[in-house]
C-alpha cells in the first residue's frame, strides 16, 4: 500500500540521525535494529570515548537513542530483523520478524544503515598470532578495557610498561583483498594512546604505522598532542611478526627512518583493525537487492554530489555500509539520506 | 593477482634520477636498456605494483640483517625507475639478496625477491662484472647442475672445499664409495650424481637447456665453463643421434 | 625448560575455521581445469585413496596416500641420505606402492636462485619434463625438497596466468614428445607425514614425551604462494603453519617455541656454498642461540634440505667460536621413522650428520653405540663383497 512512512535498517549512529531527522521533517519513521539494544557499534563493541574531543561514547549514544525513544513519530523496533522488500518507492511492503512472529510494513522510502564489522586479525597476513597470544588484541578489545577503568596486560594482570598499536591491520593490503584505507584507525589508536598514558602514567606507548592519516583537526586535537605532551612514539615502519620472547611480545619490523630491522619487547600490542561490511549489510544488499563494491559494501550512485542515493529509487544507504566512515561522516550522511528520502517522497506526492 | 603496468614516466629523462652520480664510466643509454630489459620480462607486473615504504620486506629479510641490503629500497628505486641507482643495485646489492621471498609478505603484492631474480637475469644475460664476480668460484656446481641434472653430488662434499663443515667432511669423503653403498634406496648408489639419473632423462635435459637460451647465459658468465659444458652435452646428444 | 609463555586462548578467543568463500585469491586449481579444458595442458589428478587437509584460507589440499612419483631433492640425496631414504622407509613400513625414478632430475631451483644462470622458459621446461615423467608412470609425483615445492608452484603460477609461456614450453615438451603436464596439487612430502601423523603414531615404538623440539618451517614452504601450505585452528590457533608442528606433537614430543620460528635459515642459494659467513651467522645467531636460549631444545625439526643442511653444518664453526650451539638437526621424516623404530644408521643414516645426536638417541631410548656396531658388521660385508649393497630388508634385520 502507499505510505510516506520512512523505514530505517539498522540502528547505530547513522540510522538514528536518519529517524530522527526524517521525523523531525514530518514522516512517520520505523526503525528496525536486529540486536535487542539500539546505539550501534559504539553500543554493542562498548567503546569507551569518542575520537571527536573524548566525549564518552556511551553518553553520546544516550543522547541519539533519547531522542529517538522520546519520539511518538518513531516506532523503534529492536531485536527485529527484515526478512524481506517488494514494491517500489512511494509503494514498499517490508517484512520483518521479532521472535519468530513476523508482519509487513508499509513504506514510502528506505534508508539502510546496516554499519560495519571489525576486521578479524586472524585472516591477516603477516603473522600477528591474535588466535594464540592472549596479550594481542585489537582496538575493540582495547575499548573495553579502557571502558572498564583500568587497562591490565591481559595475561599476567599487571599495569604494561611498554604498549604497541599497529595501524593498517585488514586494511590497505592487496594479499587480503581490503585495498581501502579504513579511515577512523589512526585517530582511533593516537586517541586510545593517548587514554592509555593516562591510565597507565609509566608505560610507554608505540605506534607503528606505514601512514599517519590524521585529517582535519585530528592534527592540531590529537596527533600533536599525542606526541608533545603524552610522548606517544610513532614510528614509521609496520610490524609483521609478533612472537612470545620470555614471557613478553617480541615486535619485528623496520624502522624505516633509521632504515634499520628492529625487534623490540612488548606486554601489549594493540592492532588497529579495520572496517569491513558487517553480515546486515550483506544480508540486506540481497534482500533490496543493492549493487555492492568489490569490498561488499553498498554501491551508492557514486556521483561525489550526491554520496546516499542508491540505483533502487527510493532506498538510501548512509553510514559504513557504503565503505569506512567516520562518526561525524556516518552522522552527516544520515542527515543528507533523510532529507533526500522526504524529499524525494513530498516530490513523488505520495498519497496518505 | 592484477597485472599493472605503468607508463614509463621517468625513464627518458635523465635528470630524473634521485640518486648521487655512481658508475659514470658506463652510460645512462646503457643502463635504460638493462631497466627496459628488466621490465619486459613476462613476470615483471607481478613483481612490482607501488610502494607505501611499510618496511614489512625489511624487517623479514635475513640478508638485511647481515649485509647493508634493504628490499625495500629495491622495490623503491624499480618504482621510482631510478635507473642510476637500478644500476647501481644491480652491481652492488643483489647478489646479497638469499632468494627466501620472505620479503613476499608484502601488502601491496611487490616481490623485492622476484624483482632481483630479473635484475640477476638481466646481469648475467648481459655479462655484467659484477655477475660473473658473485658467481666466481660458483663453476663447478653449474656444471654438476647442468650436466647430471642433481646439484651437489657426493663427491663434491670434499674437506678443501667445506673444511669449516668441520672434520666429518673429511670422514664422509674417505668414506664415500662404501658409505653410498650402505643406503637400502638403488637410485642413491652413486657419487658423481646425487641419485642415478638415466640417460635418456639427461638427452631431455639438454635438450631443454639448448631451446631455452640457457646456454647462451652461462657464455656471458663464463666462457670456459661454457665450453666444457657444450662438449659434454654435444658428445651425449651426438651418440644419440640428435644434430646439434 | 622454556622461558616462552604461552596461554592457550581456547576460552578467550576460539579461533574461526576460515571459510574458502571468503579467500582473497583465486583457486589456481580451478583455473587448471579451465586450462585443460581449453586443450592447453593436462591436469594429472591425485589418484585415490587421498587424505584431505586444509589450507591457509579454508580450502581442502588433496594429500595421495600411494602411488606417488617421489621428486627427489639432489641435496638430501647428495649428502645427507638419510633424509630420503627415511622417506621412503616411512612408505614401506606402511605398505604404500611409490616409485624412486631415475627418469627424474633435480628441479634446478637451487642453481636458480644461486646464480640466475637460467630463465623462466628453462626452469618450467625442467619442472614440465619432470611432471610428464611422472605422469606416464601413472603415480603422482611427492616432492622431497621445500625449495623444489616452492618452486614448482612459482612455475605453475607463471604457467597459468602467462599463455606465452605456456606455448613456448609447450613447444619445447612437443620437442621431447612429451605433453604439458600439471599436477592437480603440488604435495611435498611433509604434508602427506602430516596427513599420516595419526597412523605414525600408532606405530610409534619409541617414547618421545622427554624430548623438546624446537620447529623450523622452511621459507619456501609457506612464505612461497602462502595458500597452498596446511593450517590448523588446533595448531597455533591456526596463525602458523600446522605441517612439521603436527607430526611433532602427534609423536608426543614437547614443542619448544622460540622467538625468530619465522626467520630464514640464512641457506641463501649462493650463500651456502661460497658465501658461507652469511650463512653461518644467521643460522648460528638467529635460529639456534635463540633456540638454546629460548627453548633449549634436544633437537631441531625441520622440513627441507636446505634447511637441515644450514643449521646443521653451521654450528661446528661457531663452535670453535664459542657461540651458544650444539643441538642436533633432523628432518620430521627422520624424526619420525626413528618414533616408528628405525634403525638410526641403516635408515636414518645420522652419520653424514654433523652435529652431535648421541644424548638425543639416548633420550629416546637406543643404545647408538649397539646400533653402530651394527652398522659397522654391515659395512665389513660390503668392504668384504658379501654384500653389494645394503638392502631394505638388511635395513631393518634384528
Amino acid at each position: 500500500m502507499p505510505s510516506d512512512r520512512v523505514v530505517v535498517i539498522g540502528a547505530g549512529p547513522a540510522g538514528l540521525e536518519a529517524a530522527r531527522l526524517a521525523a523531525e521533517l514530518g514522516s512517520p519513521v520505523t526503525l528496525i535494529e536486529k540486536k535487542d539494544v539500539a546505539g550501534g557499534m559504539p553500543i554493542h563493541a562498548d567503546y569507551a570515548a569518542l575520537t571527536h574531543h573524548f566525549r564518552p561514547a556511551s553518553e553520546a549514544m544516550g543522547v541519539m537513542v533519547d531522542a529517538v525513544t522520546g519520539n511518538d513519530q518513531i516506532d523503534l523496533r529492536v531485536g527485529t530483523e527484515v526478512t524481506s522488500v517488494e514494491g517500489e518507492l512511494g509503494d514498499f511492503s517490508v517484512t520483518v520478524g521479532t521472535n519468530g512472529s513476523s508482519e509487513t510494513i508499509d513504506a514510502g522510502a528506505i534508508i539502510l544503515a546496516t554499519g560495519f564489522k571489525h576486521f578479524d586479525p586472524g585472516r591477516e597476513t603477516q603473522q600477528y598470532q591474535y588466535y594464540e597470544l592472549p596479550d594481542v588484541i585489537t582496538i575493540a578489545d582495547a575499548e573495553k578495557m579502557l571502558k572498564s577503568g583500568e587497562f591490565l596486560t591481559p595475561s599476567t594482570g599487571k599495569k604494561p610498561e611498554r604498549v604497541a598499536f599497529i595501524q593498517c591491520v585488514g586494511s590497505r593490503d592487496r594479499q587480503i583483498g581490503n585495498e581501502y584505507c579504513s579511515k577512523v584507525c589512526c585517530g582511533i589508536s593516537s586517541k586510545q594512546a593517548i587514554e592509555i598514558r593516562e591510565m597507565v602514567p609509566d608505560a610507554r606507548v608505540f605506534i607503528f604505522y606505514i601512514d599517519m592519516r590524521m585529517y582535519g583537526y585530528w592534527e592540531n586535537e590529537i596527533y600533536w598532542p599525542a606526541q608533545e605532551q603524552h610522548r606517544v612514539n610513532y614510528v614509521k615502519g609496520i610490524i609483521t611478526e609478533i612472537l612470545p620472547k620470555k614471557g613478553r611480545l617480541m615486535v619485528r619490523g623496520e624502522d624505516t627512518t633509521m632504515g634499520r630491522p628492529m625487534e623490540v619487547e612488548m606486554d601489549v600490542v594493540i592492532l588497529a583493525v579495520g572496517m569491513e561490511p558487517s553480515a546486515g549489510t550483506t544480508e540486506m544488499s540481497g534482500v533490496l537487492d543493492l549493487p555492492t563494491n568489490k569490498y561488499g559494501f553498498i554501491e551508492t550512485s557514486h556521483d561525489v554530489l550526491d554520496t546516499v542515493t542508491t540505483d533502487v529509487p527510493g532506498v538510501f544507504a548512509t553510514g559504513a555500509s557504503v565503505g569506512p566512515a567516520d562518526l561525524d561522516d556516518s552522522i552527516s550522511s544520515a542527515g543528507a539520506a533523510a532529507a533526500k528520502a522526504v524529499a524525494l517522497l513530498r516530490s513523488a506526492k505520495v498519497p496518505v | 593477482m592484477s597485472a599493472i603496468a605503468p607508463a614509463a614516466l621517468f625513464t627518458g629523462d635523465r635528470g630524473a634520477t634521485l640518486s648521487p652520480d655512481s658508475y659514470l664510466d658506463v652510460s645512462y643509454d646503457d643502463k635504460l636498456a638493462l631497466w627496459e630489459e628488466v621490465k619486459a620480462d613476462e613476470r615483471f607486473p607481478t613483481y612490482l605494483y607501488g610502494c607505501y615504504e611499510c618496511g614489512i620486506c625489511v624487517a623479514a629479510c635475513p640478508s638485511a640483517r647481515f649485509y647493508d641490503f634493504s628490499p625495500r629500497k629495491i622495490a623503491q628505486a624499480a618504482a621510482r625507475e631510478d635507473v642510476e641507482l637500478i644500476y647501481e643495485q644491480m652491481n652492488d646489492d643483489v647478489w646479497q639478496c638469499s632468494q627466501c621471498f620472505s620479503c613476499n609478505r608484502c601488502p601491496r603484492e611487490n616481490s623485492p625477491g622476484g624483482l632481483i631474480t630479473l635484475l640477476r637475469e638481466v646481469s648475467v644475460k648481459n655479462g655484467l662484472a659484477s655477475a660473473r664476480d658473485a658467481l666466481e668460484g660458483y663453476g663447478r656446481v653449474v656444471y654438476k647442475i647442468m650436466t647430471t641434472g642433481t646439484q651437489i653430488s657426493p663427491d663434491m662434499l670434499q674437506p678443501d672445499a667445506f673444511p669449516d663443515w668441520g672434520p666429518d667432511v673429511k670422514t664422509t669423503s674417505d668414506n664415500l664409495d662404501l658409505w653410498r653403498r650402505a643406503l637400502p634406496p638403488e637410485t642413491l648408489h652413486t657419487t658423481e650424481m646425487s641419485w642415478v639419473v638415466s640417460e635418456e632423462t639427461l638427452i631431455e635435459l639438454y635438450l631443454i637447456w639448448l631451446h631455452s637460451d640457457v646456454m647462451d647465459m652461462i657464455e656471458e658468465v663464463d666462457e670456459g665453463l661454457h665450453m666444457i659444458i657444450l662438449d659434454v652435452m654435444e658428445e651425449t646428444l651426438e651418440d644419440a643421434g640428435y644434430e646439434i | 625448560m622454556t622461558d616462552t609463555t604461552f596461554i592457550p586462548l581456547s576460552e578467550i578467543r576460539k579461533a574461526p575455521v576460515p571459510d574458502p568463500a571468503d579467500a582473497p585469491t583465486a583457486d589456481i586449481r580451478e583455473q587448471l581445469f579451465e586450462l585443460e579444458a581449453a586443450g592447453e595442458l593436462i591436469v594429472q589428478r591425485v589418484p585415490e585413496p587421498y587424505i584431505e587437509v586444509m589450507t591457509k584460507y579454508g580450502r581442502t589440499k588433496k594429500i595421495p596416500e600411494q602411488m606417488t612419483w617421489h621428486h627427489k631433492s639432489c641435496g638430501q640425496c647428495g649428502h645427507i641420505p638419510g633424509y630420503s631414504t627415511s622417506i621412503f622407509w616411512l612408505n614401506r613400513q606402511f605398505g604404500l606402492s611409490y616409485e624412486d625414478p631415475t627418469d627424474q632430475t633435480s628441479c634446478t631451483a637451487w642453481n636458480y636462485y644461486a646464480s640466475a644462470t637460467s630463465n623462466a622458459v628453462a626452469q618450467a621446461g625442467v619442472a614440465s619434463r619432470n611432471f610428464a615423467a611422472a605422469y606416464a608412470t601413472g603415480y603422482f609425483p611427492m616432492i622431497h625438497c621445500g625449495t623444489s615445492y616452492g618452486h614448482y608452484k612459482e612455475v605453475r603460477n607463471e604457467i597459468v596466468h602467462h599463455a606465452d609461456l605456456r606455448a613456448k614450453v609447450r613447444d619445447i615438451m612437443a620437442k621431447l614428445d612429451k605433453p604439458l603436464v600439471m599436477p592437480e596439487e603440488i604435495v611435498h612430502y611433509s604434508e602427506w607425514i602430516h596427513a599420516m601423523r595419526d597412523r605414525i603414531a600408532e606405530r610409534q615404538v619409541r617414547d618421545f614425551s622427554g624430548i623438546v623440539a624446537s620447529i623450523h618451517p622452511a621459507c619456501h614452504y609457506y612464505k612461497l604462494v602462502t595458500e597452498d601450505a596446511i593450517y590448523d585452528p588446533d595448531i597455533y590457533g591456526g596463525q602458523r603453519t600446522a605441517t612439521v608442528t603436527g607430526i611433532v606433537e602427534s609423536l608426543g614430543a614437547t614443542v619448544g617455541d622460540y622467538s625468530t620460528f619465522f626467520d630464514c635459515c640464512g641457506f641463501g642459494f649462493r650463500h651456502i656454498l661460497v658465501q658461507r659467513d652469511f650463512s653461518r651467522s644467521f643460522a648460528t645467531q638467529r635460529k639456534i642461540e635463540i633456540m638454546k636460549e629460548e627453548a633449549n631444545p634436544d633437537v631441531v625439526i625441520t622440513h627441507d634440505t636446505g634447511c637441515v643442511t644450514t643449521l646443521d653444518k653451521s654450528q661446528f664453526a661457531t663452535k670453535a667460536h664459542q657461540r651458544n650451539v650444539g643441538v642436533p638437526v633432523l628432518s620430521d621424516a627422520q624424526f619420525a621413522a626413528l618414533a616408528m623404530g628405525a634403525h638410526p644408521y641403516r635408515v636414518v643414516q645420522l652419520h653424514w650428520h654433523a652435529t652431535d645426536y648421541t644424548a638425543l638417541l639416548e633420550k629416546m631410548g637406543i643404545d647408538w653405540e649397539k646400533a653402530w656396531a651394527e652398522f659397522e658388521a654391515d659395512l665389513k660385508r660390503l668392504e668384504s663383497g658379501e654384500i653389494e649393497y645394503l638392502s631394505w630388508e638388511d635395513a631393518d634385520a634384528k
